[in-house]
């Protein structure tokens, strides 16, 4: 059995276009035989990254790229945007005490991603913003 | 995995019970809240959310169920969730949401927690 699978898909920005990246990721680890709280957990992450990458998208390239590469030991999630970026250092940690009293309950996603994930690299700039995730599997 | 999502909701005393089928997104979410907000001035100031056929959840529909949660706890009313998918129960471990709320086994023992 190959134990190795590579999964590219380019992902429009349509409704729920997120599941499509999330069942190709479900198949292939339940292919290699991986627990499912692994698989859960790496489609949380997997989630946030591409509803980031959408946000930031910018209106002329609503599309995002996103790659998996899996292994039974490891998964690298590579999920890029050629959008207008965003300054990671604006990007404040949420507490739920205070946004629970805020308006804006939401940004999480990083903080998510981060909790999730074994490793996570950010790379954005005025031309898009690339996402760099490992999550170990056992 | 693409189910449309469905919501059932059941009035139990001063309790709103959500049942929830499918991928919790905005949409969801929003729908969620709805229910909430319509019964802003009613006597229904706890929720049990039973989440079973809900697998899927992104930080946008969670936003939403915080929404509902500070409504609630406004009323000084109690947030119960059921039947929550281990990476779902994760998330909101992560992001603290069990501050505001709790898991029970089943309907019966969210209501006992209730009464």
């Amino acid at each position: 059995m190959n134990s190795n699978f590579n999964l590219k898909i380019t992902l429009p920005d349509i409704p729920d276009i997120e599941l499509v990246a999330l069942e190709g990721l479900e198949s292939m680890g339940k292919y290699l035989g991986i627990a499912e709280d692994k698989i859960g957990e790496a489609k949380i992450v997997v989630n946030e990254a591409i509803i980031n990458g959408f946000e930031h998208s910018g209106m002329d390239n609503p599309y995002v790229n996103i790659e998996f590469i899996i292994t039974k030991e490891q998964l690298t999630i590579l999920v890029t945007d050629y959008g207008k970026g965003f300054n990671l250092d604006e990007v404040k940690e949420p507490e739920i005490a205070k946004k629970m009293k805020s308006i804006n309950k939401r940004g999480w996603g990083i903080k998510l991603m981060k909790s999730l994930s074994d490793d996570l690299k950010i790379e954005s700039g005025p031309t898009g913003t690339k996402i760099s995730i490992i999550k170990k599997l056992i | 995995m693409n189910e449309e999502f469905t919501l059932q909701s059941e009035k139990v005393g001063d309790s709103l019970v959500i049942k929830t089928g499918g991928y919790i997104n905005n949409v969801a979410g929003e729908k969620i809240s709805q229910i909430f907000s319509d019964n802003s001035n009613s006597d229904i100031k706890n929720a049990i959310f039973d989440l079973k056929k809900s697998k899927v959840i992104n930080s946008i529909g969670i936003s939403y169920l915080l929404e509902v949660i500070e409504l609630l706890s406004e009323k000084n009313g109690k947030i119960i969730f059921l039947n929550l998918d281990p990476s779902i129960e994760k998330t909101f471990k992560i992001m603290g949401l069990f501050q505001f709320s709790q898991t029970a086994d089943s309907l019966e023992s969210a209501l006992k927690v209730l009464s």
